[in-house]
């Protein structure tokens, strides 16, 4: 019996393969090279990550298409997405190069675990299958448990990655079960053949109802969604600062595909079901964001709070179920991207004359460093959502979307939230103003720091300014959903 | 043997293994162990589905499971020996330096 | 031609009854009186030297988690050998292909000296 292999077009996955061979060239690298090539294996795995870039690039115009069986998709919207991840994993790793250095963690093994992360996200966004979602989901997650446990000499970062560890892997178990009860219900893994069934059944089955319940619950852990967001505090404060700037963007951007091609290719046809309940989880989730990060004088911890607040926004944008929605979460997630970058990088910049992560050490800065003042002033304020910059048109468009699907009083609800974490953005502005200033900040900051600021700063700006064509662009990426 | 009695097992198994993480105060090696539980309770699932559907995916599916659960199962305890060498103790009230 | 067996299972049932029998028997009638010498554990006559639950050397964990992870992988041959003859030259590639990855690992962990005992 000769069996039918699925037709394999590897093209498609040549963006995956070829950080498949840096990350292993690395590994092999890390281990039998000293310690004077260390730089050299970071340089590496950055050009990689460009070389990964341009192979994205270079890949014929997106014809929807899929390979593997079904597998693996290769759309706009995974094309967007795997774009987007590679900004999240080069900037942070531009930017942390020199913390690694300083804490003694720049081993090779940091880029490596950072390298197969991207690749399980990257397979994430272009998953045809609760297989491949699966899969990539859990080389992502695994890579990042050890990177926020990195510092392992330091009870903090253990501790982070322990408890990033477990309450990732519950997720994870939530996730493959439901999984496995809609495989049993439809007969398949595939989002479209699962669509299918669904579509052609009499009744919806409450075993698929429940099924697609915990496949929510699964990647609402991995997004930090309230109320299974309680991880987040305490990895983002615990985990090394570089880590935590990456865990803040990365993940989010995949596991938000994640939750488009799950909700919207396979579940669509139960959009009564789900909908109700990711409107919930937005409230509880805007709600935990803002009232949580009151209280905080870690400032990590605090955009920990902030980044469950975004979330939040995301999650509104999903829930409406029109192009305009999705839209906005694409346009979002870019925009939280810099802006979260950008705050982070200056958290990595200020931490290093032996100031701490608390809030008040940032007292005063204005008056020394009026540049680095103001860029954080900026950040927070676009993460605020003040205009003009980026962060005001991401929330604008999610509020016009929820607006336009009729969903008002979620619209009410989020400007109120927004509103009151308007006031902890403001009071980390009021410090770094017109606080009496106790540190000497007398910092130097290096270029890669300079790029990633520029860069991120520039966005922000510009996109708050003129976001017409990265709105087309989110627009484009959206268009083969539905 | 019908499917709903491979179903039961597994909803059993899958409980008992989230009971154990939330309801256990002692020993991290019982989340670890309630962590598989959980794994297994899916790949009884989703054999015994495979069966009864006459579908061979589910047990493609299995296999992966178990592979990641290695995977899982060995990056777990590693990060459970480091936290160890720094705290000394793997008693779950006290992983508690992170709070706020 | 079931039936012949059951003298076997009636066998086992009255073995398994006397045995808890007799240990719940004397758990639940015996006197129990316990003093430091008698709980210790027995040590060939002499007092205890060292507590019984020593920890495990952390080595043996390091290399039951790398025996873990390769022992699974292998499992990925089984279905591959069964459908050796079906899948063909692009099946061997695939598999090497996959045998390679592990390799590396391989080779990285010893590199590291993660299989040396000292």
């Amino acid at each position: 019996m000769a069996v039918q292999l699925p037709e394999m077009n590897l093209v498609l996955l040549s963006p995956e393969i070829l950080l498949s061979l840096v990350a292993m060239g690395l590994l092999l690298m890390s281990a039998w090279s000293g310690k004077e090539s260390r730089g050299l294996i970071g340089t590496m795995a950055l050009s990689g990550i460009v070389l990964a870039a341009v192979v994205l690039a270079g890949l014929s115009s997106a014809t929807p298409s899929a390979t593997m069986g079904g597998h693996f998709i290769d759309d706009r919207l995974a094309r967007a997405m795997k774009w987007l991840l590679l900004i999240a994993t080069a900037l942070p790793l531009l930017m942390s190069r020199e913390y690694l250095n300083q804490h003694g963690l720049d081993s090779g093994e940091y880029y490596v675990l950072t390298i197969t992360s991207l690749i399980g996200a990257m397979a994430m966004v272009s998953a045809g299958s609760f297989l491949l979602l699966y899969l990539g989901l859990e080389l992502m997650s695994l890579s990042i448990y050890v990177l926020a446990a990195y510092q392992r000499d330091q009870l903090q970062s253990t501790e982070a990655g322990l408890k990033y560890f477990i309450l990732g892997s519950l997720a994870s178990g939530i996730l493959l079960y439901g999984t496995s009860l809609v495989y049993g219900a439809t007969g398949t893994t595939l989002f479209t053949a699962v669509a299918n069934a669904i579509k052609t059944a009499e009744h919806v089955s409450p075993v698929l109802v429940l099924g697609a319940v915990l496949v929510i619950i699964g990647i609402s852990f991995k997004v930090a969604a309230a109320p299974f967001h309680m991880w987040a505090p305490d990895v983002y404060e615990g985990a090394p600062t570089s880590v935590t700037a990456f865990i803040a963007v990365m993940p989010k951007v995949a596991a938000f595909t994640a939750f488009f091609r799950v909700l919207l290719e396979a579940f669509s046809a139960l959009h009564v079901h789900w909908a109700p309940m990711l409107q919930l989880l937005a409230v509880l989730t805007l709600a935990v964001g803002s009232l949580g990060a009151i209280a905080q004088s870690n400032i990590k911890r605090l955009l920990a709070y902030s980044s469950i607040g975004h979330v939040g926004f995301l999650l509104i944008g999903l829930t409406t179920g029109s192009q305009l929605g999705h839209q906005s979460v694409v346009f979002y997630l870019a925009n939280y991207i810099f802006m979260s970058v950008g705050a982070f990088c200056l958290v990595l910049v200020l931490n290093r004359q032996g100031i701490g992560d608390q809030i008040s050490d940032y007292a005063g800065l204005a008056k020394k460093r009026p540049l680095l003042a103001f860029l954080m002033s900026m950040f927070m304020f676009s993460m605020a959502g003040i205009p003009p910059l980026a962060g005001f048109i991401a929330k604008l468009y999610v509020l016009m979307a929820a607006v336009k699907a009729g969903l008002l009083t979620l619209a009410v609800i989020s400007v109120i939230f927004a509103a009151i974490g308007a006031f902890y953005y403001l009071r980390i502005v009021k410090i770094i103003y017109f606080d009496v200033a106790e540190q000497p900040f007398d910092m130097e900051v290096s270029l890669s720091h300079q790029i990633v600021l520029a860069i991120s700063a520039l966005i922000v700006l510009v996109v708050g300014i003129f976001p017409g064509k990265l709105l087309d662009w989110s627009l484009a990426s959206v268009q083969s959903l539905l | 043997m019908s499917l709903h009695h491979f179903l039961i097992l597994g909803a059993i198994l899958f409980t008992t293994g989230v009971f154990g993480i939330f309801l256990n105060r002692r020993n991290v090696i019982i989340i670890l162990m309630s962590i598989e539980l959980i794994l297994l309770s899916v790949n009884i699932n989703f054999v015994a589905f495979s069966h009864y559907n006459n579908d061979v995916t589910g047990q493609i599916f299995t296999f992966f499971v178990l592979a990641v659960a290695a995977a899982e199962a060995a990056i777990g305890l590693a990060i459970l020996v480091a936290f160890f060498r720094n705290r000394a103790t793997i008693d779950v009230e006290r992983i508690d330096t992170l709070k706020g | 031609m079931l039936e012949n067996y059951f003298p076997i299972l009636l066998l086992l049932a009255v073995a398994l009854a006397t045995a808890v029998v007799m240990m719940a028997g004397s758990f639940l009638v015996g006197p129990k009186r316990n003093y430091a010498e008698k709980v210790a554990q027995y040590e060939c006559g002499f007092a205890p030297l060292s507590r019984v639950r020593l920890p495990f050397d952390v080595r043996f964990y390091l290399l039951s988690i790398l025996f873990v992870v390769f022992d699974i992988e292998a499992a990925f041959l089984f279905p591959w050998a069964v459908a050796f003859k079906d899948i063909g030259l692009t099946g061997l590639v695939e598999m090497l292909l996959f045998l390679m990855v592990l390799l590396v690992g391989y080779a990285y962990i010893w590199k590291k000296g993660a299989l040396e005992w000292e």
